[in-house]
């Protein structure tokens, strides 16, 4: 015998009930009710924590059961079983199984899954989408951030024909467009736009001072190129956010987006490095060592004033990159 | 077995009834295990099963609520929410692809986006509506289509071009909207809230904000220039030095604006809208403490932090207890004589058609 609240679905009467088993069927009886249904036409909601549970009739009538541990003796007479969701819910060992799963799934999918799916998005979505990215930013960074640059004429047409005339690893001259640019905020520095626009600052042509530094520099940027790493970030961000927001949406927006920047930032770092081994590949068909990159690496390390904390950065540490060239360039001896 | 309250007396001479108080019994241990569930599932389908996880968690959340001895259900379908969610994807890609992609089609898909929300939204109040039910009978929301363009665009527009001076008098108008064409059964909503107590909360905020940015100062402006010059270096070399300082200042104020502000604000308009909203003759209390409010946010906010979000679920629940508990019931009557819409009724307004969609904004 189980106490409910029968409910008949077209008003808030409460009607007080028992509810029992005879047979295949149901039984409710009390206040004005007596009711026999078979028990196979009858729902029976799932459980959740301690919430009453309802047995809901097939014409909309139902009772609300508050006493759980009754009604689970009163189920236990009948073929009802609970749902597997329901089941995994309330074993602690699943519980902690799915933890753990969550843990491990997350952190693959982030590490493994998300990469291999931005880089396979990003090689083939239409460039058509990173050409008006590309011309947008520069837009915006042009006169804001980037003003002319001062490099002699000459020079930069000397840079760019020794640029145009590398040869890529996978055949054919880069068809990047190269602009120079000077922005005292950035410093010595060059960039890739999504579309391959690789734009070179003055600071990072009179630090290096050497025309085959440079396009060592160059040569890693191609990297970034060749593997449409601008798209490929925006990308991986987009779905870093996405995720984090689905997580701790519902309590703080704010805080969603938080460690999204920090994972970002940590993000780029696998990209740099291929840009590396892309750009030491390149070195070595054009006949130039990855000890050039190397250099110059070094070079822009001592000018930038503060060293780059290794947490933070969006370039794995220096000397790190540094000994991986050397070692790339011994190797090809 | 609990004893049934004071509805449940046959006299329906009595004039003064006692107040009844929402209660809310959910447990953070107890939703830990269909929370953790319900994300191991997502990830698995990736992310296909969030809509029988949104189910799940709503069914959690609104059957652990109680209101006079009898507590709340929902009814909503995980496919329609599914399908739904697609949509909102879709509208979402659409609106952010648009917006960093300027060409002539950003404002044709603005434009498309901005007529089709009011219509939208009102179809998401109609569904989360639609599938409550308290004792069996359902709640609707019969606010017409006109009505939402007017407040969704007209007033929206005009909260626009006045400069967010015209905010608080279309908030007023949006709960006015929702409210009133709220159903319980056959019992309709009101809403009795003026505008003018809603421009007194907004002031208050305006006031504290106006504190904050002093608190802010300069400095931390300067970050935030600098910071958009960098997001617009998509993948570039950034100087982590200032990635770090220009998240720490302006996170920072952030956090600590939406921590102690933005609970105030939050006590004091959910206190405003539901006092003064009446289902029939019955009225509703609300009064939300706002230190008790700061203390549960800053609270959940520091032990999700440091439990990388585990207490996510503890977090939802005391919020959820905090928030309900606030809210009572004064009857005018017996709570037993509400009578539900007839099915028929229903089917002729298409509410079923209208489900759809189900968005979730928290307005």
């Amino acid at each position: 015998m189980v106490c409910a609240h029968y409910f008949d679905g077209r008003s808030t009467r409460v009607r007080e009930v028992n509810l029992s088993i005879a047979g295949a069927d149901l039984v409710i009886a009390g206040e004005g009710i007596d009711l026999r249904v078979p028990f196979a036409d009858v729902a029976v909601d799932e459980r959740l924590g301690r919430a009453p549970r309802r047995l809901r009739l097939k014409d909309g009538t139902f009772c609300e059961v508050r006493d759980l541990d009754a009604l689970d003796a009163l189920l236990s007479s009948t073929a009802h079983r609970d749902g597997r969701v329901d089941r995994m819910q309330r074993h602690l060992q699943f519980v902690i199984f799915a933890c753990v799963a969550c843990v491990v799934l997350a952190g693959a999918a982030y590490k493994w899954g998300l990469p291999w799916a931005a880089a396979l998005a990003a090689h083939r979505l239409p460039p058509a989408i990173d050409k008006t990215l590309s011309q947008q930013t520069l837009k915006l960074l042009d006169g804001a951030i980037l003003l002319p640059s001062k490099i002699a004429a000459d020079r930069q047409r000397t840079l760019s024909a020794e640029f145009r005339a590398l040869r890529l690893p996978e055949g054919g001259t880069p068809d990047s467009d190269l602009l120079f640019r000077r922005s005292p905020r950035f410093g010595a520095n060059a960039f890739t736009l999504p579309d391959g626009t690789i734009i070179l600052l003055d600071d990072l042509i009179t630090t290096l001072g050497d025309d085959r530094q440079c396009l060592a520099v160059l040569a890693h940027e191609l990297g970034h190129v060749h593997g449409r790493d601008g798209l490929q970030m925006l990308l991986r961000s987009s779905a870093v956010g996405a995720f984090l927001t689905f997580y701790i949406g519902d309590i703080s927006a704010l805080l969603a987006a938080a460690p999204a920047a920090v994972l970002e930032a940590k993000y780029s770092q696998d990209l740099e490095q291929q840009a590396d081994d892309y750009g030491a590949a390149l070195l070595l068909h054009n006949g130039m060592s990855p000890a050039l990159l190397a250099e110059a690496l070094n070079k822009l390390a001592v000018a930038h004033s503060g060293p780059p904390s290794g947490y933070l950065s969006s370039h794995p540490s220096t000397d790190e990159r540094m000994r991986h060239l050397r070692w790339l360039a011994a190797a090809a001896k | 077995m609990e004893n049934i309250s004071g509805s449940e007396m046959p006299s329906r001479a009595a004039s003064a009834r006692p107040p009844e108080q929402l209660s809310f019994s959910g447990r953070g241990a107890e939703y830990f295990g269909i929370w953790i569930v319900n994300l191991l599932l997502t990830i698995v389908t990736l992310g296909i099963y969030s809509a029988w996880a949104k189910v799940r968690r709503l069914k959690y959340f609104y059957r652990h609520t109680e209101l006079a001895g009898s507590s709340f259900d929902f009814h909503g379908s995980p496919t329609r929410i599914l399908i739904g969610r697609v949509i909102a994807l879709v509208m979402l890609l659409a609106y952010n692809y648009s917006v960093r992609l300027q060409s002539r089609m950003t404002l044709v898909v603005l434009l498309a986006l901005a007529l089709v929300m009011p219509w939208l939204l009102r179809n998401s109040f109609r569904f989360r509506l639609y599938n409550t039910s308290w004792r069996g009978t359902r709640f609707h929301f019969r606010g017409s289509v006109g009505g939402s363009y007017r407040v969704f665009l007209l007033n929206g527009f005009l909260t626009l071009i006045t400069l967010y001076v015209m905010a608080p008098f279309t908030h007023q108008r949006l709960k006015a909207y929702q409210h009133d064409n709220s159903w319980f059964g056959r019992t309709q909503c009101s809403f009795h809230a003026r505008a003018g107590q809603f421009y007194l909360i907004y002031l208050l905020l305006l006031a504290a904000l106006v504190g904050f940015f002093f608190v802010m100062g300069a400095a931390g402006v300067g970050h935030v220039l600098v910071m958009f010059a960098q997001m617009q270096k998509q993948g570039g070399h950034v100087d982590p030095n200032l990635v770090f300082r220009t998240l720490f200042i302006v996170y920072g104020v952030l956090i600590l604006m939406s921590l102690l502000i933005g609970p105030v604000f939050h006590a004091l308009v959910t206190n405003l809208i539901w006092s003064n909203t009446r289902v029939g003759e019955h009225r509703i209390v609300c009064n939300m403490s706002p230190l008790a409010m700061i203390w549960i946010t800053v609270s959940n906010f520091v032990l999700v932090v440091l439990t990388l979000g585990l207490f996510i679920p503890w977090a939802a629940v005391r919020l959820a207890k905090f928030q309900l508990e606030s809210v009572r019931l004064i009857p005018a009557s017996d709570l037993q004589e509400f009578e539900a819409a007839e099915p028929e009724a229903i089917g002729a307004v298409g509410e079923e058609a209208a489900t759809v969609f189900d968005f979730d904004i928290s307005l």
